[in-house]
């Protein structure tokens, strides 16, 4: 069996944070200019109480509504989520118990920030390809507004909080769906993207609440996110090029044979220079930004769904994936898109 | 120069001397954006540590190996 995409959808909290409030909030920063350098018109932020779990049902029962499978028909559930519901137990166990999943599927929870999504195609594969599971729910969920100062616009004009739900199946192919996979990880790049305290390395205390201001004038204390933009976009100037000349190389490929690329969705400052630095075409290349900021984990499937929605993957087209971030972690992968429909009837038929 | 055109700012606004922390514009954003200039103009690699051992506008420059008349 082979792993193949059957459905993506995605829940975004109703609650928005707009360019023009963040700049009636902050009138000396100049955010508007920040914001169309960043491509973010609005992002969109938890309510008080909404944790991660919470926005992952959501993201899970609109799946369950479009009709591409049952919760009883799910034998797997991966969770990506830096912002978890509790240190334990695991959030993708209350999922099971929140969706009416059966009692027999395997739950997991993993911790990966902007290339979680394609290490969760690597699981899934693994799992359906193994004869683990079947249909695998694979769920991606952040509340990255909690970890943010609110004096801090490095980060309040970038990120914003969402969840995804895509449904892997198997379907009874010889040739994979999707792959090959590409990986790589640099802990040195850890101190880049963080939040210092509040972990067991360094607890929460009154120390580490400390709110302190910054050289550009941001305010955060250790309770925050630290995110060093210039590092981070140094590091995907030469991660990047390096991740897809070796998937290509491992597929065989060129280039020019991808239909169409897919990456983390960073920012507008960061994609743009990829995108020119690797020679892809713009229409090529996905963009969605601007009505959900950085989703983390998240802004691969929302890409992935908003370009399949506007039409822009055609019929058998070939997808590149790449997912870097946090960690330093870095993936990506190929997905061959017209398999997806395929797939879901074969699945269909069997049951 | 190229800075004008990074930081939004009119042609010619910019000659070398003004200083940095002066610069509404010289924020994060524009920090990633000038990474990206000096990386296509001519493969220079500039790390956020070196920016912030520049005091003006021609410092930057100079550390990219960016013509200021560019």
């Amino acid at each position: 069996m082979q792993a193949a995409v059957s459905a993506i959808e995605y829940y975004l909290p109703e609650q928005t944070l707009s360019t023009a409030e963040l700049a009636a909030e902050f009138p000396d920063w100049g955010v508007e200019k920040i914001d169309r350098k960043t491509g973010i018109r609005e992002r969109r932020i938890a309510a008080p109480g909404q944790c991660s779990s919470d926005l992952a049902v959501a993201a899970a029962r609109k799946l369950f509504a479009s009709g591409a499978c049952r919760p009883e028909d799910v034998d797997y559930l991966l969770l990506c989520t830096e912002t978890p519901d509790y240190f334990v137990p695991t959030t993708a166990c209350i999922i099971q118990d929140s969706l009416g999943l059966p009692m027999s599927a395997g739950a997991l929870d993993f911790n990966l920030g902007s290339s979680g999504y394609i290490y969760g195609f690597g699981l899934a594969q693994g799992l359906i390809s193994s004869g683990q599971a079947a249909r695998v729910l694979l769920l991606t969920a952040d509340v990255y507004s909690r970890f943010l100062h609110p004096r801090d616009r490095s980060v309040r004009t970038i990120f914003g909080d969402a969840a995804t739900a895509t449904l892997l199946a198997g379907a009874d192919l010889d040739a994979p769906l999707i792959g090959p996979f590409v990986y790589g990880s640099d802990g040195r790049g850890a101190p880049n993207l963080i939040v210092p305290a509040g972990g067991m390395r360094r607890p929460h205390s009154a120390e580490s609440a400390v709110a302190v201001e910054d050289q550009a004038g941001n305010v955060r204390s250790q309770d925050n996110l630290f995110m060093n933009g210039g590092e981070i976009f140094l590091f995907t100037l030469d991660v990047v090029p390096l991740v897809i000349g070796q998937l290509l190389q491992k597929a065989g490929l060129a280039l020019s044979d991808i239909d169409f690329f897919v990456f983390h969705q960073a920012n507008q400052s960061m994609l743009d220079p990829l995108r020119k630095r690797m020679g892809i075409p713009a229409e090529k290349f996905q963009i969605s930004l601007a009505h959900c900021g950085n989703t983390v984990s998240s802004s691969i499937p929302i890409a992935l769904k908003d370009a399949a929605a506007a039409g822009s993957i055609p019929d058998g087209a070939l997808v590149m994936l790449v997912g870097f971030g946090a960690g330093y972690s870095w993936g990506a992968t190929l997905v061959r898109w017209r398999a997806i429909g395929s797939a879901l009837l074969s699945n269909r038929n069997a049951r | 120069m190229e800075m004008d055109q990074l930081l939004e700012l009119a042609p010619g606004t910019l000659g070398g001397p003004e200083k940095l922390e002066d610069l509404e514009e010289w924020n994060s954003t524009a920090m990633i954006s000038f990474i990206a200039l000096a990386d296509a103009n001519n493969g220079t690699r500039v790390a956020p540590r070196q920016m912030v051992n520049c005091a003006t506008v021609a410092d930057l420059l100079a550390l990219a190996h960016v013509d200021s008349a560019g």
